[in-house]
């Protein structure tokens, strides 16, 4: 029993370190802009796709597609606010929710296109399985866990201890205090969408070596992504960080003692509890 | 140091602020008074890029920086220390202060940091706390550390003294005093026209979005006119 508790925490750390990366960018995004960037699921996703395309057409090893993944996500990130949010910036927020199920729309479109409708696995090498004591861990799902561990430090660190993470921080907070403060306010969203658009490509090869992506799987995500934000608190990002894991060995400890088909909605129904006591989500503030 | 000519500031179809021209001259304390709704925080806003200029110029020191954005003018050596305060809430105090000098490169940022705390030692105290945590008379002094912290070659000041109890209005304006005596140029907006006019060598009165009467502080303030309606004489 605890054996098994054990194995599924572990299997829930590394779901729960791509539903992590996955609100941080949500989270982000909102906190600057305050839209529900629904597109992000299937931008993630493309990256999972390119990162494949890459091994297995281009003959790429793993360890150089991704970090061209990474960048060609920072780009797509940029292209995304420029092209498609800024020019709603100033009106109505109805424009910018209608331009992101637009965008979702495209960009799972463009993947279909671009890497066809069959399910994918990102071929990583990694096949070793560690057993400690009676827990089989697979080396793939410890690298995952740590990869999401380094970004998620490297994130924390970039915002709280480099002056345009706070200036992120600051235009989230107070705008208009932000500008008086010098800041640019048009280069901060880009910067923004770079950063978050990479965190989610990170968290596409994650799903893509992890499990497999196919049509339809960043939908899924992003729609995690916002309940993680929900039940961390929105806006913060230590709430992410919690909310993630919690609903990654939520589900995995659901899937592993229940049933996997039902294992979304043993997840949800906890997030509802938890919401049902903690309105503000676990490590939100009360208004 | 600071001239606006001629300049409207409207917010789509209402124009505020008809048509003004003022001068701040370097090392000066300039105030303008008037009641609320007069234009004289749309002027600041205005000067600080936050809202457009409709039509005339600002100029500091001899550029013209008419509808610069924001942050252009703050590089240029303006900052505002807004209305309300507008601290960041959920960032610690030492947050918002090193916030205040987000356009500075230099290496003296550290020891600016250290004598804003001995300024406001209430801010050493609350170093780390979160500026929404504070008073509101905390916060108004950490607006106005964090406003200095960017060495500013002109501070604005917008209704430093706008929901504060009085004594604590006492202590904001001697800190005031305080900048200015450090030979810092001011530029003042505030409701409390006796306490203004105290603190400033000149002031403008605003009316309805124009400039009425300006002058010599002491002379406004023994002006029958400004005794009546602005000092409650």
């Amino acid at each position: 029993m605890l054996i098994e508790i054990l194995q599924q925490t572990i299997n829930g750390l590394a779901i729960g370190g791509v539903y992590v990366l996955i609100a941080l960018g949500l989270t982000t995004v909102f906190g600057i802009l305050g839209i529900a960037h629904f597109a992000h699921g299937s931008v993630s996703m493309f990256g999972g796709y390119l990162t494949f395309f890459l091994v297995t057409s281009q003959g790429l090893p793993v360890l150089a597609a991704i970090p061209i993944a990474l960048v060609a996500g920072f780009v797509l990130g940029l292209l995304i606010e420029i092209v498609a949010y800024r020019p709603v910036r100033h009106a109505n927020h109805i424009n910018a929710f209608i331009v992101a199920l637009g965008l979702t729309m495209m960009v799972e479109g463009i993947n279909l296109q671009l890497f066809g409708h069959e399910q994918i696995v990102i071929p990583t090498g990694l096949s070793k399985v560690f057993r400690l004591g009676g827990v089989t861990v697979p080396e793939l799902r410890i690298y995952v866990i740590i990869a999401a561990i380094v970004l998620v430090a490297a994130m924390m660190l970039f915002v709280e201890r480099t002056k345009t993470g706070q200036a992120i921080r600051a235009v989230a907070e107070n705008r208009d205090a932000a500008i008086l403060m010098g800041v640019n306010v048009n280069s901060i969203p880009l910067i923004v969408f770079g950063i978050s658009t990479s965190l989610g490509v990170a968290a596409g090869i994650m799903v893509g070596a992890l499990f497999a992506i196919a049509p339809g799987i960043g939908e899924g995500f992003v729609v995690k992504g916002f309940a993680v934000l929900i039940l961390g608190g929105l806006g913060s990002f230590p709430g992410a960080i919690l909310g993630g894991t919690v609903l990654g060995i939520t589900e995995s400890i659901a899937a592993g003692f229940i049933s996997s088909a039902y294992k979304d909605v043993i997840a949800f129904v906890v997030m509802i509890l938890v919401l049902l006591i903690r309105p503000q989500g676990l490590l939100g503030r009360s208004p | 140091m600071l001239a606006l000519r001629d300049l409207r500031v409207n917010y789509g179809a209402i124009e505020v602020v008809h048509g003004i021209s003022l001068d701040v001259a370097a090392g000066e304390c300039v105030a303008l008074i008037g009641a609320n709704g007069a234009g004289k925080s749309s002027t600041l806003k205005a000067i600080c890029g936050l809202v457009p200029v409709g039509s005339g110029s600002v100029q500091f020191e001899g550029r013209d920086i008419t509808n610069a954005s924001g942050h252009a003018i703050v590089r240029a050596g303006i900052t505002m220390c807004p209305e309300g305060r507008q601290v960041f809430p959920q960032m610690s105090v030492i947050q918002n202060l090193r916030m205040g000098a987000y356009t500075r490169t230099d290496k003296d940022q550290d020891a600016d940091l250290g004598r804003m705390m001995d300024m406001f030692p209430i801010l050493r105290e609350r170093q780390t706390q979160a500026a929404g945590k504070l008073s509101g008379g905390e916060q108004e002094m950490l607006a106005i550390a964090r406003a200095l912290m960017a060495r500013p070659r002109i501070c604005l000041f917008d209704e430093p003294s706008l929901g504060l109890a009085p004594k604590i209005v006492a202590s904001v304006f001697e800190t005031l005093a305080q900048i200015k005596a450090m030979g810092m140029t001011i530029l003042l907006v505030e409701q409390n026209s006796m306490m203004a006019l105290n603190l400033a060598d000149r002031a403008y009165l605003f009316e309805a979005g124009r400039i009425v009467m300006e002058g010599p502080a002491k002379e406004l303030k023994s002006h029958p006119d400004v005794m009546r309606a602005y000092l409650g004489h």
